[in-house]
Order: C-alpha cells, then sequence, then structure tokens
C-alpha cells in the first residue's frame, strides 16, 4: 500500500492563496467588523440605524444605475448588432474604437463631459451660434447628466460582451431560421436575441456594477447635489470617525450588487440550460 | 434587394451616430487643449502652452512616474503569482477547493472598485491601530499591494484558458522524455501558455495605470500617481493644461491599440493568435522586447528629468493653490526654498509638497495619522483645535527672524495668545463675488443675495459646513461660535431653504464656474475674487457687514518620529517663507492678504495687484476696518466636540436628502423599469412553465 | 491465466496485482502482466476497461493504490516519469507547438546536454526512420496527422527507451493512413529491437500487429495470447464478442466432446468441463455453412440479408434466437435455411459474468462498437 502521492503541482496556487486570504478575504472581514461594532466596541446594529440617513442616497444610485443601465441595453444593443453586421476587418476597427475610450481614465470622460454640458460648455455655445444668444439648454447638475455621465461611462461595457457573443453565432442558424419562415426582424428576435442572452447579462451586471457604486461623476455632473452611495462612502472615509458608518454603508451596497448580480447569473444559467423560446 | 441593402444602411447611420457622441467629448478636450485661452468654448488660437506648462510643471511627469512604477511592479508579481495560480488551480484535483479558490480570486472582479478600496483601507487602519503605530501605513508599499489584489484574478482568468486549452498530455509528454516538473513547466507548459501570461500582463499594466478609485483609498499622502493628480487637479479649479493631459494619455492609448492591433489581430480568435504568434514568433518577441524597452527607458528618462530623491525629505501640506509655484514666470517658491537652503547650508532638501481642500481634509488626514507632514497651513479655528488636541509642535522662534516681518495685529490672536505655534500666512475675508453683467446691483445689498430666488441654479455655496453654516449664521446675526442647538438648527433651516436653488456646492471649482459665467453668486474670499477678476472682469466683490475674517498660519505637526534636523529644516522652511522675495511672490500669486510688512510696504507688489484690479489694495487691505476688533467679533473659533459633531450631523442631512422641490421623478421612472422588467420576466417564466407543462403532457399521454 | 508468447523469454516488465482507483471508482482490480524484451504486446479493450491506465502506471504518470511495478527486477512504484526508461507516444501526439519538427525530436537529448553533433546524426537516424527526412525546419502544427504521428514516434525513440508505449497513437487517423501506419509500425519495432506496448480499442488492429495481445474489460484482464488463440479460442463471452463477430449461445457440457444447445446435440473438440456443465458456446458466423435442408443441423428463417461486398451477412432465426451466419451465397428474405456446424468450428467456454450479455443479432445492436467509437479519456 504506497501512499497516494501529494499532489505537488496544485501547490503552485500557495503563494496566491495566502495572499488572497491576507488581502482579499481578511479585509472583506474587516468591512463586516467595522460595521457591526458599535461606538463602545461591542457588537451592534447602530451603524446600520445610521443608514437611514442616507436612504435617500441609496435610493437614487439604485434609481439612476437602472435607468443607465437600461439605457445602456438599448443603445448598446443595436450597436453591438449592427457592428456584428460590418465585415471582419470593419468590425475590428469598429470594436478598438469602443474600447478606445474605455482605456481612457474614467476621470477624464467624465470631465470632457462636464465641459460639454455646461451652460457655458461646448454644447450650448454651439446652439447659440445656430440658434441665437439667448437658448441654454440646460443640462448640468441635473439627474440627467448624471445619468448620462454613467452612460456615456460604462456603455462599452455593455457592447463588447453583447458583441463577442453576438460575433460567436453561427451564421448558418440565421439562414437555417430563414429557411423556416423568418422574417429578417423575427430572426433577430426569435433567434438572435435568445442566443445573446448571456452576453446581454454580463453587459447589465458590468454596467450595473460600477454604476451604483460610482462617485465623482455624481460630483463633476450634478454639482454635488445628487449624492450617490459611492460619494457617501468615499465622504465618510475621509474622517476616520465615520470608518464604521462607511463599512455600513459598503456592507449594504456589496450586498446589493451580489444579490442582483446572483440573480443575473442566475438568469444565465437557467437560459443556457432550457432556453427562452422568445 | 432594396429591403437588404436598407438595413446595412440603417445601423451604418446609428453607429455613426453613437460613435460620434462617444467621441465628442475626447475630440472636444483635444481640441481646447491647443486653444490659446483658457476658454473651453471659444477657440481663441491655436497653441501649445498648455503642454508647455505641463513640462514646466513637472508634477504630472512626477505622477506619471509613480504610475509607471507601481504599474509596472504590480504587474509583474501579478504576473508571477497569478501564473503559479493558475497553474495550481487547474492541477487542482478537488473540486470544492478549486471553486473555493477561483470563487475567492474573483471577488475583487465582481466587488464594486469603491469596495475593494475601502476593505483595504479598514485592513490598512487595522494594522496600525494593533502595532500601535502613530503614522499610518498608507504609501508605496500598500498601494502596490492593492494594486497586485485587483490584478490578480485578470491575470489568472487570462492564463486559465490557456492552460485548459492545452493539450494535457504535452507536460507528460516532456516528464517521458526526461523533464523534471520544473523544467516541464519552463520548457514546454509556460511557452504554450504564453500567449495568456502576456495578456494577463499586460491587462494588469493598463488596469494598474488606469486605476483611480481603489488608489483613492490605498496611496497615502507621500505621492501622487496620475489619475490621483488628475482627481486633485480637476477638484481644484481646472486649467487647460488637464486637457493636454489628456490628450496626450489618449494619443498615446490610440498608437498603443492600434499597434497591437496591426500586429497582434484578432485577439478573441485564439488558435488564429497562437498561430500568428508562432508565425511571427521574431516579430512578436522584437515588439515585446520593444515596449519593455521602452517603458524602462520611460522610467529612466523619468527618473533623470526628476532629480532623485535626496536625503531629507519636507513634507509640506498646503492648501491647493496657495503658493508661488512657477506658473506664468513667477517665483517657484518652493523650488527657490530648496536652492536656497543648498546655498545657506550646503545640503540637499527635498521639499514633498501636497495639498488639501479643507481644514476639515486637513483635520481629518492629522487625525487618522494618514501621514506625517513638517509643515501645514490650519486656518485659525483649525489651528486652536489642532493645539487643543496636541496635534502641533511649538515652533523654534530663534529659528525664524523674519517673524518680525509680521504686523503686531496679527500676533498673539485667540489660536495662540502666547506665540508658540504658529506664524501667520495669509489673512482675508469672505465676501460676495458675483457677476455684475448678470446680476443687478440693487440685490446685492448682503448675504441675503444667496437666497435671491432670480438667480435660481446659478447660485454656489460653499462645499464645507464651518463655512456654510458660518454665512448663513451672518445672514440671521447668530454668533458663529454659538454651542445653541437651536440656533444651529436656524442656520440649517437657512441652508435649507436654499439648497433648492443652489447650483451646485463647490470648494475649488468655483474658480471655472465663477470665471466662465456657468454661476453668478458665490461667497467665497475677497483673495480669490482678485484671481477670477483676473480671468473674467464682469466680476465684482461686495463685503457685507457681518462677515468671516480668517488667518491662516504656518505650523509643525507635532511627530515624535521626526528627527531634530528635519525639524530644524521646517523652521527654516517657515522662516524663509517669511522673507521678502517669497512672500511677495506667495501673495502676487494667492491674491489673499498678506500679514507682512515687507510685503504690504512693497512698492512692486502694490503696483502688481493695482494692475489686477484698480482697487485691490483697498478690497484686501480695507483702510476704516480695525482688523483685531473685527476679527475678534466674527472669526471662527474652535468648537467643541459636541457642537461640532452636531455641526457635521446637520451638514449630512442637508447634503443627503432630497429637498422636496428636487424630488427625482428619477425615482419613479426606475420603479416603472424595474416594474416593467419583473412583468416581463414573470410573464416569460410562465409561458415557459405553460409550454413546458404542455409538451410533457403530451409525452405522458403518448407511454 | 494463458501463457504469453513473447519474441524472447526474458521478462522486461511485471505487473504484479496492480490495483487502482479514481473517485472511489475501481479502474483497475489486481492486474498480472508479464512483458518480455522485444515483444509487441497490445493492451486491447472498450474505453474504460483500464487500459490506458495501465499504460500510464508503466510510464510513471499514475502510482497505483496496491501492487507492484517491477522493470528489470527493480520494484519502480514510485519512480517519477523522467527518470523511467521508457517513452510514450501520445494519443494526440502532444507535440510542442513552440519548436519546429527538429527540436521536438530533439527534446529529449537536449534535456541530456547531448552534444550538437551527436544529436544531429541522431535526429537524422530517426528522420529517416520515420521517412520524414527533410522536414527539419517544419513548423508542427503545419504537419498532417500522420506526420505527426511519425514525429511523435521520432521524438519517443531518439532516447532509446527499453520500451515504447503507444497510447492508441493511430486514432486519428483515416482508415487507410492508419492501415499504412500500422505496416510502419511494425517495421520500426522490427528493426529497433524495442519492446512496443500498444493500446487500442481497435481489435483488428491489435490481431494484424501484436505478437501478444491482452484484452481487458471492467479493469481486468480477461485473456492473454497471441492473436490466433484470441480468435480462435476465446475464454469467455466478453473476449468472443469483443474480437470479431459471434454467435454465443447457452449450452450444456453433457459429457467430454459432446455439447448441446439450440435444442441439439453436436460433438466439439472440448474436454474438460464437469458432467451437464452449462457452458457458453462460440460458433463463428464465417464457419458456419448453409446445407440443403434434408442434412441441416438446424434450420431457421432468414430474417435479414445484408450485402458486404464480398459475402452477405445473413440473420437467421433458429428457435427465437438470431444467428449471424456470413456466406457467399444468395438467400432472401423469408427463406428457410438449413446450417451445419463441424465439430471444430464450435468453441466451448465456461460461464462468466459476461454470459448472456452478447450473442443475439435480434437487434443488431452494436453495443461495444458504440461503445469503443466514442473514445473518452480513461483516465481523468
Amino acid at each position: 500500500m504506497t501512499p497516494r502521492p501529494k499532489n505537488r503541482r496544485s501547490l503552485a496556487a500557495a503563494p496566491h492563496m495566502v495572499w488572497a486570504i491576507l488581502f482579499i478575504v481578511a479585509p472583506l472581514i474587516f468591512v463586516a467588523v467595522y460595521a457591526f461594532r458599535g461606538q463602545n466596541g461591542g457588537f451592534s446594529f447602530e451603524n446600520f440605524a445610521a443608514l437611514g440617513d442616507y436612504t435617500d442616497a441609496f435610493v437614487r444610485s439604485a434609481s439612476y444605475s437602472l435607468i443607465a443601465t437600461v439605457i445602456c441595453l438599448v443603445i448598446g444593443y443595436p450597436l453591438a448588432y449592427a457592428i456584428s453586421l460590418a465585415s471582419p476587418k470593419a468590425q475590428r476597427v469598429l470594436i478598438m474604437m469602443v474600447m478606445l475610450p474605455m482605456w481612457i481614465n474614467f476621470l477624464i470622460r467624465t470631465y470632457a463631459i462636464m465641459k460639454l454640458l455646461e451652460d457655458t460648455g461646448f454644447v450650448n455655445s454651439v446652439l447659440q451660434k445656430i440658434f441665437g444668444e439667448e437658448v441654454t439648454l440646460h443640462m448640468i447638475n441635473t439627474p440627467g447628466a448624471v445619468i448620462f455621465g454613467m452612460v456615456y461611462d460604462y456603455l462599452p461595457y455593455m457592447v463588447l460582451p453583447i458583441f463577442t457573443v453576438l460575433s460567436k453565432i453561427d451564421p448558418k442558424l440565421g439562414e437555417a431560421a430563414s429557411d423556416l419562415g423568418c422574417s429578417k426582424i423575427q430572426t433577430l428576435f426569435r433567434v438572435t436575441l435568445p442566443l445573446s442572452v448571456s452576453g446581454v447579462v454580463s453587459g447589465i451586471t458590468m454596467v450595473f456594477v460600477p454604476s451604483i457604486s460610482t462617485f465623482y461623476i455624481s460630483q463633476k455632473l450634478g454639482g454635488g447635489q445628487y449624492l450617490l452611495i459611492g460619494d457617501a462612502i468615499e465622504r465618510a472615509f475621509g474622517n476616520p470617525e465615520k470608518y464604521s458608518v462607511g463599512a455600513a454603508m459598503s456592507f449594504v451596497l456589496m450586498l446589493i450588487v451580489l444579490v442582483s448580480t446572483a440573480i443575473m447569473n442566475r438568469f444565465d444559467r437557467d437560459n443556457a440550460k432550457g432556453g427562452v423560446v422568445v | 434587394m432594396t429591403k437588404k441593402a436598407r438595413a446595412p444602411l440603417l445601423s451604418k447611420v446609428y453607429t455613426f451616430f453613437i460613435y460620434f457622441l462617444l467621441y465628442l467629448p475626447i475630440a472636444v478636450m483635444i481640441l481646447f487643449s491647443f486653444n490659446d485661452s483658457k476658454s473651453m468654448t471659444n477657440f481663441t488660437g491655436f497653441s501649445l502652452r498648455w503642454y508647455k506648462e505641463l513640462f514646466v510643471n513637472g508634477k504630472a511627469f512626477e505622477a506619471l512616474k509613480y504610475s509607471l512604477i507601481i504599474a509596472l511592479l504590480s504587474a509583474i508579481v501579478a504576473t508571477l503569482i497569478g501564473t503559479m495560480a493558475a497553474y495550481g488551480i487547474h492541477y487542482m484535483r478537488k473540486k470544492a477547493l478549486r471553486r473555493a479558490v477561483t470563487s475567492v480570486t474573483n471577488i475583487p472582479m465582481m466587488n464594486p472598485d469603491i469596495v475593494t478600496g475601502i476593505s483595504m483601507l479598514l485592513l490598512f487602519a487595522f494594522i496600525q491601530l494593533i502595532l500601535g503605530l502613530q503614522h499610518s501605513l498608507l504609501g508605496f508599499g500598500t498601494l502596490l499591494i492593492a494594486h497586485i489584489t485587483f490584478n490578480l484574478p485578470y491575470v489568472i482568468l487570462s492564463v486559465l484558458p490557456k492552460l485548459r486549452q492545452m493539450d494535457p498530455s504535452l507536460s507528460e509528454a516532456a516528464l517521458d522524455l526526461g523533464c523534471t516538473p520544473v523544467k516541464a513547466f519552463l520548457k514546454v507548459e509556460l511557452p504554450a501558455i504564453l500567449p495568456g501570461v502576456l495578456s494577463g500582463a499586460v491587462m494588469a499594466f493598463t488596469l494598474s495605470l488606469d486605476d483611480f478609485v481603489i488608489s483613492n483609498f490605498t496611496i497615502g499622502n507621500s505621492f501622487q500617481t496620475l489619475p490621483i493628480l488628475i482627481y486633485s487637479m480637476t477638484k481644484r479649479e481646472v486649467t487647460p493644461d488637464m486637457n493636454a493631459i489628456c490628450s496626450i494619455v489618449f494619443v498615446v492609448i490610440f498608437i498603443l491599440l492600434l499597434l497591437s492591433n496591426l500586429s497582434g489581430g484578432e485577439n478573441r480568435d485564439r488558435s488564429a493568435f497562437s498561430e500568428k504568434l508562432r508565425r511571427h514568433k521574431k516579430g512578436i518577441a522584437i515588439a515585446v522586447a520593444g515596449v519593455l524597452t521602452a517603458v524602462t527607458a520611460g522610467i529612466v528618462v523619468l527618473f533623470l528629468l526628476v532629480p532623485p530623491r535626496t536625503e531629507k525629505v519636507l513634507n509640506v501640506y498646503n492648501w491647493g493653490e496657495y503658493i508661488s509655484d512657477g506658473s506664468d514666470d513667477s517665483l517657484d517658491t518652493v523650488k527657490a526654498f530648496e536652492e536656497w537652503y543648498y546655498e545657506e547650508y550646503g545640503e540637499r532638501v527635498k521639499v514633498n509638497y501636497t495639498t488639501y481642500a479643507s481644514n476639515e481634509d486637513l483635520y481629518n488626514k492629522m487625525s487618522s495619522g494618514a501621514a506625517e507632514y513638517d509643515v501645514i497651513f490650519p486656518s485659525d479655528y483649525m489651528l486652536a483645535k489642532l493645539r487643543d488636541e496636541g496635534y502641533l509642535a511649538p515652533l523654534d522662534y530663534s529659528e525664524i527672524p523674519n517673524y518680525e516681518n509680521i504686523y503686531d495685529e496679527f500676533k498673539g490672536l485667540f489660536y495662540d495668545p502666547d506665540e508658540r505655534y504658529s506664524v501667520p500666512y495669509t489673512y482675508g475675508v469672505i465676501g460676495l463675488i458675483y457677476n455684475g453683467a448678470k446680476v443687478d446691483e440693487a440685490d446685492v445689498t448682503g448675504w441675503e443675495l444667496v437666497q435671491n430666488e432670480a438667480y435660481r441654479d446659478k447660485i454656489l455655496q460653499i462645499d464645507n459646513p464651518r463655512d456654510a453654516f458660518g454665512i448663513a449664521m451672518y445672514a440671521l446675526g447668530i454668533d458663529v461660535n454659538t454651542t445653541d442647538p437651536a440656533e444651529w438648527d436656524r442656520a440649517l433651516q437657512f441652508l435649507s431653504d436654499q439648497k433648492p436653488i443652489v447650483q451646485s456646492y463647490v470648494m475649488d471649482e468655483v474658480y471655472n464656474k465663477m470665471e466662465s459665467g456657468e454661476a453668478y453668486v458665490a461667497p467665497y474670499y475677497a483673495g480669490d475674487f482678485l484671481f477670477m477678476y483676473e480671468n473674467n472682469e464682469d466680476l465684482a466683490f461686495y463685503q457685507p457687514e457681518a462677515t468671516n475674517f480668517f488667518i491662516d498660519a504656518m505650523c509643525i505637526p507635532a511627530n515624535p518620529t521626526r528627527d531634530d534636523e528635519t525639524y530644524l529644516i521646517a523652521n527654516r522652511f517657515i522662516n524663509y517663507m517669511l522673507s521678502e522675495e517669497p512672500a511677495v511672490a506667495n501673495a502676487e500669486m494667492i491674491c489673499y492678504a498678506s500679514p507682512n510688512r515687507t510685503v504690504v510696504e512693497n512698492e512692486e507688489y502694490q503696483e502688481y495687484m493695482a494692475d489686477i484690479h484698480e482697487d485691490a489694495m483697498e478690497i484686501l487691505y480695507p483702510e476704516d476696518v480695525d482688523f483685531r476688533e473685527e476679527y475678534g467679533k466674527y472669526c471662527f473659533r474652535g468648537l467643541d466636540k459636541d457642537t461640532d459633531k452636531y455641526m457635521n450631523g446637520l451638514w449630512d442631512k442637508l447634503k443627503n436628502t432630497t429637498t422636496e422641490e428636487k424630488t427625482d421623478i428619477t425615482n419613479y421612472i426606475a420603479l416603472g423599469l424595474l416594474v416593467l422588467i419583473v412583468a416581463a420576466l414573470v410573464f416569460f417564466a410562465i409561458r415557459k412553465k405553460r409550454r413546458e407543462r404542455y409538451y410533457t403532457e403530451k409525452a405522458v399521454a403518448k407511454v | 491465466m494463458g501463457e504469453s508468447v513473447g519474441m524472447n523469454n526474458e521478462k522486461l516488465i511485471e505487473l504484479r496485482n496492480i490495483s487502482k482507483s479514481f473517485d472511489g471508482e475501481q479502474i483497475l482490480k489486481s492486474i498480472n502482466l508479464d512483458i518480455h524484451k522485444k515483444e509487441f504486446i497490445t493492451l486491447l479493450g472498450p474505453s474504460g476497461c483500464g487500459k490506458t491506465t495501465t499504460l500510464r502506471i508503466i510510464a510513471g504518470f499514475v502510482t497505483p493504490d496496491e501492487g507492484e511495478v517491477i522493470f528489470e527486477g527493480k520494484k519502480i512504484n514510485d519512480l517519477p516519469p523522467h527518470k523511467r526508461n521508457v517513452n510514450t507516444v501520445f494519443q494526440r501526439y502532444a507535440l510542442f507547438p513552440h519548436l519546429n519538427v527538429y527540436e521536438n525530436i530533439a527534446f529529449g537529448l537536449r534535456l541530456a546536454k547531448t552534444p550538437d553533433e551527436e544529436i544531429r546524426t541522431r535526429v537524422s537516424e530517426m528522420l529517416s526512420l520515420v521517412n520524414l527526412r527533410g522536414f527539419e525546419k517544419r513548423d508542427v502544427t503545419s504537419l498532417s496527422g500522420g506526420q505527426q504521428q511519425r514525429v511523435a514516434i521520432a521524438r519517443a525513440l531518439i532516447n532509446r527507451p527499453e520500451v515504447l508505449l503507444l497510447d492508441e497513437p493511430l486514432g486519428a487517423l483515416d482508415l487507410k493512413l492508419r492501415k499504412d501506419m500500422q505496416v510502419e509500425l511494425k517495421r520500426m519495432q522490427r528493426e529497433t529491437g524495442i519492446t512496443f506496448i500498444y493500446v487500442t480499442h481497435d481489435q483488428e488492429e491489435a490481431l494484424s500487429m501484436s505478437d501478444t495481445v491482452v484484452v481487458m474489460a471492467n479493469g481486468s484482464i480477461q485473456q492473454i495470447g497471441t492473436p490466433e488463440k484470441i480468435y480462435n479460442e476465446p475464454e469467455n463471452a466478453f473476449v468472443a464478442d469483443f474480437i470479431g463477430e459471434s454467435n454465443i449461445v447457452n449450452g450444456t457440457m453433457i459429457k467430454d466432446y459432446t455439447v448441446s444447445f439450440a435444442k441439439q446435440v453436436f460433438t466439439c473438440e472440448d474436454a474438460g468441463f464437469e458432467p451437464n456443465e452449462p457452458v457458453d458456446v462460440v460458433v463463428r458466423p464465417e464457419d458456419i455453412d448453409i446445407v440443403p435442408l434434408d442434412k441441416a443441423m438446424l434450420t431457421g428463417q432468414v430474417t435479414a440479408v445484408t450485402f458486404k461486398g464480398d459475402y452477405y451477412e445473413v440473420i437467421v432465426d433458429i428457435d427465437h434466437f438470431k444467428w449471424m451466419i456470413e456466406t457467399t451465397d444468395r438467400v432472401e428474405v423469408g427463406q428457410t435455411l438449413g446450417i451445419s456446424i463441424d465439430p471444430y468450428e464450435i468453441q466451448v467456454m465456461k460461464k462468466s459474468e459476461f454470459s448472456g450479455m452478447f450473442g443475439d443479432y435480434s437487434t443488431f445492436s452494436d453495443e461495444i462498437e458504440h461503445l469503443s467509437d466514442v473514445e473518452t479519456e480513461e483516465t481523468k
């Protein structure tokens, strides 16, 4: 009876496992520790009770990011579809051009939008040159501007996964569908769309998560008036006395993200297995 | 046939439109980086002045240097650990273990960046607490750890698929032919997964270069990376050299992407990619070597450009835009100090100069021990608070002979009655800055202007509780240092009433908004008014009866770990700033009133100020105001802990609550969308169930 | 178990009571096997029978749970693969994609720090052995399957191993190429004098190439013997069915040389059973003669006729048991057929775990072929 040999190769993962425990798991434990630690040091929910003051910020973050995600989907899906119709060479260029803004820091992108949308910004100055001096479209410092910022910053995250899935769909499927009597539009809705659900799902997750947790966008485009939960967290962590409340906010944010991701993934898996016939 | 042709056309138009929107902001930004003037709306002429500014300034390059170092180091370490990890995970036999490891690995990818950032901040804060350290751990090390951590999953995820694609017998073949397991990995498996390793490394490098959110919480104060610098720049007055930086970044990335696209081809098509990789092995090797050399050379050049760290470092923490920094041919007083010090004492000193936006920021940094500073510039009430809480070290006045340059009326005030801790730097008054072309002079009668409905959405408010409440209290005639909660509640009411018509709450953004005409009314400092007036001559200043007089002073924070020599240098730094040449340069740059007689009595200075605004000297140094008396009446004093807490609570309430008039319809839209989505999902789920039941029933019937 | 017939009687590898389980499933059940020098031995069986695991145990990639692996008299259970004088040709070749043909073949020599000059001569020897002269600088991914196969063999042989292990090396090739490579492999084995241990699920391949065939099923060895012996004298129903086509019917050994099946008594050449012992009786389809009805030992109705090129495959229902007969005579469906079987064509086997699982052609069930066509990894 020889002992089973040790699996030495899997030991290569050991440094990473140590690292992950120290710098991924432990920090998250500290979020929980700070969130559940009362002022007297014991276990308490008082930090969560204090979150009542931030209800508005939570609700606002949730609704802005939901709207932004839906807009991204509505704009992004046709774009991804249009790109997938192009010739392979054009596809490469177009996709590169979608990715390019992603490589520019989002601070810069947001700042550029601010400069565009201001009452005295580029858009208005162009409008004024066309329609006369007194025309001013008030865009900056409105919820719309904040949502526009989210859409602008995160649109590529919607387009890329959808395009990846669309480009992998066997073109013969479309032929088969039209052979069976589908019109182009029907093919889109009955074959292409259901097949690209996994791309849509990951697109939604990739837009929703950064949108709901963003800060800075609302500072620049909302004039600091439409405080989002990300801003509230950032603010809290500027002040050591508020670490606990900030940790509680982060904890709740993490839960929201976790639950919504889990729901989305589940939806994806359902479809991968069964397939919804639309 | 026509039908077929129309759909692509439609899609082309649509695609073009979206790309137009996508690139419009970037194009505008690049265009205006070449603008001759500061304006972002009118192109007044082509010029490279903002690019020049960038080079002269040097800050951007220093930040870029740190960004590159962090990105390179974190990419290398993450690639090493990550490749090993992917290898280990691939060969893990226990499924449960493998799943556990991969899900933990994915956490930083799934989690919002901000949560990852603060979780690491909490970890480091906790370690600091446990070790009983005085100063924060945040710095180069913690930033590097954070970057490695969020890079790891990307490396692992790009290596794992390559391992899965790899023929499992490859490594066995190597073992079979006489390789030891390690050799088999190096000689056979590594070459097979190399494309994955490389793309993981490149991804890690770019992600790290680009990261702002996580860095923001883990970087500390000793240095800045490029995104952090950009953040601090957009937080303050935004100068067009921002556009210049961004344009450079954009063009570099554009070229890199173009190159990688030309050489690498379609990365998605894996087999084709590896095929190409093999075919163009030499080309790729040269390209990789080229990029590596370029990056290394870049770092070396940056090191040469930016003088290396010298023995002694003096950490100076000042307000943003609160010193003469060499722009517009002025004297760079920090650099001048370094040179002066070398000539005078024969020793090199490196001033590490960082900035903050509010007294509260400064306080938070001090109380969290987030960084060690040697010279700070708190305002009077904050100075008193810091002193009371033991955060200040006494100055060595024997090293500050220039203290005699300060007028006596600025000595021995409430915050430092025994003249032990501080030397006044500037002083001033808050007033109303308004746009004379838009605001009716008749409306400018006092603080009530900030509540004037006529200027709805054109009014700015200061984004910090002490000043904002102060304005409300001056308007209401309340003592700004009151400890009566009811009085604070009244002030809150004033601010809540004002909130619906406020355009935004700002600190340093005020410059841009006022200069560009984006806003018409802003309570702000007299000195800043002059600064803005230089760029927009429509602006005017009004000083209400009751208003805040303040003094900003130089202090040395208490720091037991600081050595005597640094303490000496800090004192000498303060002394230097009081001498005529730098003091004048600073006063000309900041435009605040100076308590320094060598400045006020300097004719060149008087002319310079008159050049900016004919009444500049009168605005800054009003003759009919007895400073000491007004100051005693209206200055902010340190608030006791309870009042301070109460005020901050009220402020949070103000900022977080949506006022009725601004209730978002977005909430209703979102709710509607949510209902729609849920309804659609339920509909489809039910239909699917029904169809399934239908055909399973059929099937059962058949059997 | 049966005797092994080697080129030479010196034992090279001995497997003693080898057992192996993966995830609680027993893959090998106490395997005993001797492998002799210069022997071409084939492990034959359907997928999942444990043949590849046996091979990997010899190569050193898998350590047995129990039992001993003995190489030239020394136990080598724990010797890592790179220290064993054994080389493998992998199922999908496992050529190193980042190296060209020359470097792939030279890989082992480079590891051993062999001088360049010697590497060059030995690689070119190998290239001529596998008929690939002039391919030195070619990229291995640009080669055809057969060429890749040859490179894989050359790469393994250049180390001059005592034993070459071949794991279904021809599985990925098309039929024509496979036939050619079978001949080539046999030639190479003769020329080099190296022991070949060959794993396949293709019985024809096994029979045509091997000195010794080891038939495996369910983790056990079913029979070891020369191809002729395996074919003509299968030891149990599994072997009979797996090797070629067989009619396997229940019978009773009345006494020595007399067996009854299909309600008839036949004379046979087997002896050594208990009186009236139940047995399995094998009759190969090609060994059944069609005779006029009056001379028939058995009669039945033709239910199907398939044209197979040089013969017809006829299914005859004899008392509700479907017999397969291969014949060159033309028969019609529905026709009543008389058959006769000579004594030496009857193979009597003891009952085994496989009895009753095979033999009836009533459904044309190709279960075994079907199983072995879906070639899945035996060890994961």
